[in-house]
């Protein structure tokens, strides 16, 4: 039911399972899971190399260093360590863009997907960093924390996400 | 704890979150845009039961004092209505969410090497402009508000009733539409369009022809 070769597991399962990994992150760091951050902390790092000033601004001098920084880069980075040997134990690794792109925006063209790729992760990390968060930090761990700021930015991800899918077309 | 060891329990911890984030399939954009469309809740199955979960992790943590102090984030108001909503603009032209973008790409798909770098522009254009931001934005919070703070009471008695009334809402959610229903052909949450349906359907129903 649960192989290492499963395409999928339970949502039931495999979400509580993700909700143990607060555990760890806890115990050894003192701090929630989260992911958003670590773009700040990995784009910076690319920035110092151009802009050495950037070490002096406030809000990026203090995601520059540190383990709990540099524990999250490690977090994000394992992520795709992680899905890359579940796709292949399972046999689906993937290539193209999703088809569900085609059908959502009425067009096969690769170069659209591309532009909207881009644009929609500069928002997405935008807004998260703006929110302090994402769905990672506030969701997971937010609402596990019964945080209020956690329940309002989650419930302003799903109007903002809800919104946009509705000016796409129907996915199914 | 030192930079090296916290880099080695992320990179275990990540490889943990990635395999489960791919078998639970939540990184599928067709999985996300379906749940923002609301035609697909796995998103929202793997999400209330991660919360669940951790819900009950924390308060017995809190319990026997394994876990003493929570961490939770201070309320911004503004921020946080106007930042998760950009957020869920990007989630939705994304078809990922900051940690599934890493996902996806490990699992493969091409377009995700394009959104990381999106990701990652939008992050230090923030970092850049979060001086100016922080005037009108980013001050004024009232604390690090959380809910059984507001109502007097200790957090595991809470986190546990409301652990229960999320897992009460998924077993009536797969009561309602069980999760293998929405979960397509090749497992990326694509279903065929209504109009194949009722087509195969009706094939279906009329007599075959000789």
């Amino acid at each position: 039911m649960f192989g290492l070769k499963e395409k999928a597991w339970s949502p039931y399962l495999a979400g509580a399972l993700i909700g143990l990994l607060q555990v760890p992150a806890f115990i050894f760091l003192g701090t929630a899971l989260g992911a958003s951050s670590s773009y700040v902390t990995v784009s910076a790092s690319l920035a110092e190399f151009v802009d050495p000033g950037i070490r002096a601004l406030s809000y990026a001098g203090k995601y520059l260093d540190g383990a709990k920084n540099w524990w999250q880069v490690a977090l994000v980075g394992g992520i795709a360590i992680g899905a890359f040997i579940s796709a292949t134990l399972s046999g689906t690794r993937r290539s193209a863009p999703s088809p569900v792109w085609a059908r959502a925006l009425g067009t096969k063209s690769t170069a659209a997907r591309f532009a909207l790729a881009f644009l929609g992760g500069f928002i997405l990390l935008f807004g998260a960093r703006l929110a302090d968060g994402c769905t990672s930090g506030h969701g997971i761990s937010g609402i596990a924390q019964l945080a209020v700021s956690g329940f309002i930015a989650v419930g302003a991800m799903f109007a903002g996400g809800i919104a946009t899918a509705m000016l796409l077309k129907p996915v199914r | 704890m030192s930079i090296i060891a916290a880099i080695g329990l992320g990179l275990v911890m990540g490889i943990a979150f990635g395999f489960l984030l791919e078998k639970s399939r939540v990184f599928e954009p067709g999985v996300i845009v379906g749940q923002m469309q609301m035609r697909n809740f796995i998103m929202l199955r793997i999400f209330l039961a991660a919360v669940a979960s951790g819900l009950v992790v924390l308060a017995l943590g809190q319990l026997t004092g394994i876990i003493p102090k929570l961490d939770p984030k201070a309320t911004l108001y503004g921020a946080q209505l106007l930042g998760g909503f950009l957020a869920g603009v990007g989630i939705t032209l994304a078809g990922a969410c900051p940690g599934t973008i890493l996902c996806q790409v490990g699992a493969g798909y091409r377009d995700a090497i394009v959104t990381l770098v999106g990701g990652l522009a939008g992050a230090l254009t923030f970092a850049y402009l979060e001086p100016t931001l922080r005037p009108i934005l980013l001050t004024g919070s009232p604390g690090k508000l959380t809910l059984h703070g507001l109502l007097g009471l200790p957090f595991w008695p809470l986190a546990l009733v409301f652990a229960a009334v999320l897992i009460v809402a998924l077993y009536a959610m797969e009561r309602w539409r069980p999760w293998r229903t929405e979960l397509g052909e090749n497992a990326d949450g694509v279903l065929p369009p209504a109009e194949r349906v009722e087509e195969k359907a009706k094939t279906a129903a009329a007599p075959a022809r000789v």
